[in-house]
């Protein structure tokens, strides 16, 4: 058995496809970013080596607005962890008290997450219209006419109007990673502390909580990497506007490669994207280890 | 539980309840206004039942819009990256997880990387290499990629059900003469099924919605997948609301209605993989 | 037991649909020999025409919404009747999408996902794929065609003293007017002076009318509005060099026409919704009556024509008023040919191509210009007296134009046209005032 399983070729042979497929569409671009963020390259024609200056250039220019984009992504992210999240956490913990109708719920709740980000957000640029929108619409039928917007044309609400739309759709995909961790806690465990004359809110918070912590961090690894990596949606409602007021990194990048052939500069930003993505995960990890301890 | 307050449940009734229609609502909106003209959508019937049900928005999102071809495409697409991400995850799972050798935690951490990895930061020097290979304008330009950004996930998921499975399995067969490949194929592969259905949920998560690859590597018309033709009819129709209306739906309620009759175990499998994982 | 049928159903379900879709799939952008592509990955293109066939791909922008369709589908087909031996493989792509698309299939520099003809336009979009050579020199195909195509259409498309463009229409910025809704507050001419405008514009305004329909989201929209401003104010031989890249922004006469347009801004002649929705929706809501002026490319003269025929609304065309006469006279417009056919360097049949090229782009240039999305690069050799109304009296405008500016964002190389845009947007927004626009431009542009 032993000797069967050290085989090194057959090691090697059932490692290869995944390693090809891996390194050659995750790991080898990666480095090609690397490499070509250190040039002024338009992408076509010569390349010219200009060091760091992309990085540099990236951090100090107003223009480009590389921090505020960052500083969106951010707030997407601690928004999806303190808002998503624990809204996410109450619906599992209510779904998991055995009440009536809960597959209906748990079934409706799931449903935005299978249906295309491309079409959510064509319905939610519905939802926003200024004339027919039936957020406007509904405002001015129930006499708020003053509080109708230009929900995604202006600068003060836009970057709200693109969040709602980002962190419900999501909402059931977290919702049933921690409902599965709900029902995984065993019977006995709330029935001893019950007895105990534990509360609903002390099961929940001294028993329930600490046990599905490990599905809790992977929500939190996927909230947040999810809230860095966000694009389809963003693209698809204002592509970064009005007045860069939504842009995040990855818009970013993409108006760098294609609308201002700075190929060097889209690809220092996917560099930094990654890194970013890498930190975060990593970080998350230290902190519940650390919690744990 | 048995001490709730009767108000305690309540509210949470209206708690659940509240949340459901949130999400209910957009749905059952975009499927009324597919069936409106602009008149009934832009004031005199916003939300109400169409008066008259137009269903030609429909013929139009089919015929100009070409619905029906780019789900069939989706559809291939999205089929076959969950059959290639199944095989490769599954063989590379044995790997790490039976196969005896000495870095393989490493090279477990190392896959791992690629759940963080935003998928748009490799997409041109993803565009060159198809490029090179002439993959681009093929159903591969997709499949390929899509399988290599799924392939983290999978492994994940597979690692947790296969360390489920006892080696005294492999042992016996092994003791029968089963080489490592019979014992792959014939022992741990047939009980690798409930990961199957997890593996094809978290890929099709991943692939359906994808826009950005989709809309570069498919220049051809006929391979465009659903996203890019909802997102290019909707350039097209920006002023007509009920054919992009017909479009939405056209592009949801198929997975929609799989979901209803399913649910249940799409849920189990969802749920199963965050387990193991 | 169920659940099987469940599946059965939902696939039968998505089968039909499929089917469906497939009935539908010889629409004009696939032609007949492309078949559905099966899963099968290499289904080479070539191998599925008739062996003798030499085939041509081609990228466009004109998607079955678009005012030109009509003209390239005519042109093609009628190229195809009269070169049986050439085949014409075309595709369509939303305008965004297109420029993302063909940058990247430049990147990648392969021939087989290339097209041998694309669209482009001219300027700094084509220059710079000229510039690294990715541009076919097209000075051999362009001599037969010499005698209807006047050299000064390719000025825009020439680069270094060669031609890499075949123009197909050529357009101006025209300010489009509702004479109905001017009628309202007693015009019935378009103003011809700034105050004249400016009065035209609050006495609409207190009549609940808007002025000015404009798709801020798309910042070429407000381009659109500005720079005919700006050149009405400093007049064309400045703005024209500092476009192309040889005057400074530096200059309190700029800072001056970006004040005044954004004190139109400011005074609510710009419809506020126009921030949120795209030029298709305004330009609509426009056709629709809901503004009385709407400043945009003459290409849109067919579709406004095409109302007025219908319901007898009046539309009519005029320029931008003139805003510093010592500068600037009436006669200077915005535009010129921009609308181009390119060919690859990288197509294996780019001799040919560059022909076809000229061909279909006169073809093109001709329907377009009957069905009213452009005025005509190529000397008319064909019956114009069903040329829309809007569309000669454009011509008529350019026929008396004292100078000729090209678009901003078109004459500029991507990367300033987009910084230059981010301006534009910002003033829009009122972000940022005339001093400040002229300053950061300075600073970045020089």
């Amino acid at each position: 058995m032993k000797k069967l399983y050290s085989n090194k070729f057959h090691i090697l042979i059932f490692l290869l496809p995944a390693l090809i497929l891996f390194c050659g569409v995750l790991i080898a671009p990666i480095g090609a970013s690397a490499y070509f963020s250190l040039f002024d390259w338009k992408g076509i024609g010569p390349k010219t080596f200009i060091g760091l200056s992309n990085y540099k250039e990236l951090f100090t220019s107003n223009s480009i607005g590389f921090l505020k984009a960052l500083r969106n992504s951010l707030l997407l992210a601690a928004l999806s962890v303190g808002l998503q999240l624990p809204l996410a956490l109450a619906l599992a913990l209510a779904l998991g008290k055995k009440i009536k109708g809960e597959r209906a719920f748990l079934s409706v709740y799931f449903m935005p997450v299978l249906i295309s980000t491309v079409v959510i957000g064509q319905l939610w640029l519905k939802i926003y219209n200024p004339d027919y929108g039936i957020l406007n619409v509904f405002l001015r039928a129930v006499g708020l006419e003053n509080w109708t917007r230009i929900w995604l044309g202006t600068k003060k609400t836009a970057l709200g109007a693109v969040l709602v739309p980002t962190l419900w759709q999501y909402v059931g995909y977290h919702m049933l990673l921690l409902y599965a961790g709900v029902k995984s806690v065993p019977i006995e465990l709330r029935e001893a502390a019950m007895l105990d004359g534990a509360t609903d809110g002390q099961v929940n918070r001294y028993i329930v909580l600490p046990y599905i912590k490990p599905i809790v961090r992977i929500s939190v690894i996927f909230a947040v990497t999810g809230s860095l990596k966000s694009f389809d949606l963003i693209y698809v409602l204002t592509n970064g506007g009005p007045l860069h007021s939504t842009e995040v990194p990855s818009t970013l990048m993409i108006s760098m490669l294609f609308l201002r052939n700075r190929y060097g500069m889209g690809s220092t930003i996917a560099v930094l994207l990654i890194l970013l993505c890498f930190g975060f995960a990593l970080l998350i990890n230290v902190m519940f280890k650390e919690s744990e301890e | 539980m048995r001490n709730n307050s009767k108000g305690e449940r309540i509210a949470i009734y209206i708690g659940l309840i509240f949340w459901m229609l949130v999400n209910l609502f957009p749905v059952y909106w975009m499927f009324t206004f597919s069936l409106k003209d602009n008149p009934e959508i832009f004031g005199k019937n916003v939300i109400g039942l169409p008066q008259h049900w137009l269903w030609s928005n429909y013929t139009r999102a089919m015929h100009t819009g070409n619905m029906g071809r780019y789900f069939l495409n989706s559809a291939i697409v999205a089929t076959a990256t969950i059959i290639i991400t199944l095989i490769v995850a599954l063989m590379a799972t044995f790997a790490l997880t039976r196969l005896i050798w000495k870095r393989r935690k490493t090279l477990n951490k190392f896959f791992m990387l690629g759940l963080t990895i935003p998928i748009h930061a490799s997409i041109v020097p993803v565009y060159v290499t198809l490029s090179r290979l002439h993959l681009l304008n093929t159903y591969w330009a997709l499949i390929i990629p899509y399988s290599a950004f799924s392939l983290a996930m999978a492994i994940l998921v597979c690692t947790g059900f296969m360390n489920e499975i006892p080696r005294e399995l492999d042992e016996s067969a092994c003791i029968d003469g089963c080489s490592t490949w019979g014992i792959f194929l014939r022992v741990i592969v047939p009980l690798m099924k409930p990961a199957v259905a997890t593996v094809g949920i978290y890929t099709f998560l991943q692939c359906w919605n994808e826009l950005m690859f989709a809309n570069i590597f498919i220049s051809k018309s006929a391979l465009r997948t659903l996203p890019v033709g909802v997102q290019a009819l909707s350039g097209q129709y920006t002023t007509d609301w009920g054919p992009i209306g017909a479009a939405l739906v056209l592009a949801t309620f198929p997975t929609l209605f799989l979901y209803i009759f399913l649910s249940k175990k799409i849920q189990d499998s969802f749920v199963a993989g965050a387990v193991k994982g | 037991m169920k659940k099987i049928l469940a599946l059965a159903l939902a696939l039968c379900m998505i089968f039909a649909l499929a089917a469906c879709g497939q009935q539908a799939a010889p629409a004009p952008a696939e032609k007949p020999a492309e078949k559905p592509a099966e899963a099968a990955p290499a289904e080479a293109a070539p191998a599925e025409a008739a062996p003798e066939q030499t085939v041509l791909k081609l990228w466009c922008i004109a998607t079955e919404s678009d005012a030109n369709r009509p003209g390239y589908e005519k042109a093609i087909a009628e190229f195809e009747a009269a070169h049986p031996d050439i085949k014409i493989e075309w595709e369509a792509f939303e305008n965004n999408s297109y420029k993302t698309k063909i940058k990247a299939a430049m990147m990648g520099g392969d021939t087989e996902d290339l097209p041998d003809i694309f669209f482009t336009w001219a300027g700094a979009f084509l220059g710079d794929f000229a510039e690294v050579g990715s541009a076919y020199c097209l000075d051999e195909a362009y001599k037969p065609f010499a005698g209807d195509l006047p050299e000064v259409m390719l000025q825009n498309s020439t680069y270094g003293g060669k031609h890499f463009g075949v123009p197909l229409t050529y357009n101006i910025v025209t300010l489009f007017a509702n004479m109905d809704l001017l009628a309202e507050v007693g015009y019935t001419e378009i103003p011809q002076t700034y105050e004249d405008l400016t009065a035209c514009c609050d006495a609409l305004v207190a009549k609940g009318i808007i002025p000015f329909g404009c798709a801020g989201s798309e910042t070429w929209c407000v381009t659109e509005y500005l720079e005919p401003i700006i050149e009405k104010t400093i007049g064309y031989e400045a703005l024209g060099s500092i476009f192309a890249g040889q005057g400074s922004w530096n200059d309190p006469a700029i800072a001056t026409a970006v004040d005044n347009f954004q004190g139109m801004v400011k005074k609510g002649y710009f419809d506020p919704n126009g921030m949120a929705i795209g030029n298709d929706q305004v330009k609509a809501n426009f056709i629709d009556g809901q503004y009385a002026f709407y400043q945009n490319g003459s290409w849109n003269c067919g579709e406004i024509d095409a109302k007025e025929t219908a319901d007898g609304v009046n539309f009519e065309a005029a320029l931008f008023p003139v805003m510093d006469s010592a500068k600037a006279t009436y006669g200077q417009v915005i535009g010129g040919p921009s609308d181009t056919l390119a060919v690859c360097a990288y197509s294996k049949n780019a001799d040919l191509a560059a022909s076809v090229a000229f061909e279909l782009g006169r073809s093109i240039c001709h329907y377009c210009y009957l069905a009213g999305s452009g005025l005509p690069a190529w000397t008319p050799d064909y019956d114009t007296s069903e040329v829309k109304q809007l569309v000669s009296d454009v011509a008529a405008i350019v026929a008396k134009a004292d100078g000729m500016v090209l678009f901003g964002d078109t004459a500029m190389s991507a990367d300033p046209a987009n910084t230059y845009l981010d301006y534009v947007a910002q003033v829009y927004g009122c972000e940022l005032d005339g001093a400040g626009f002229v300053e950061g431009l300075t600073k970045d542009l020089g």
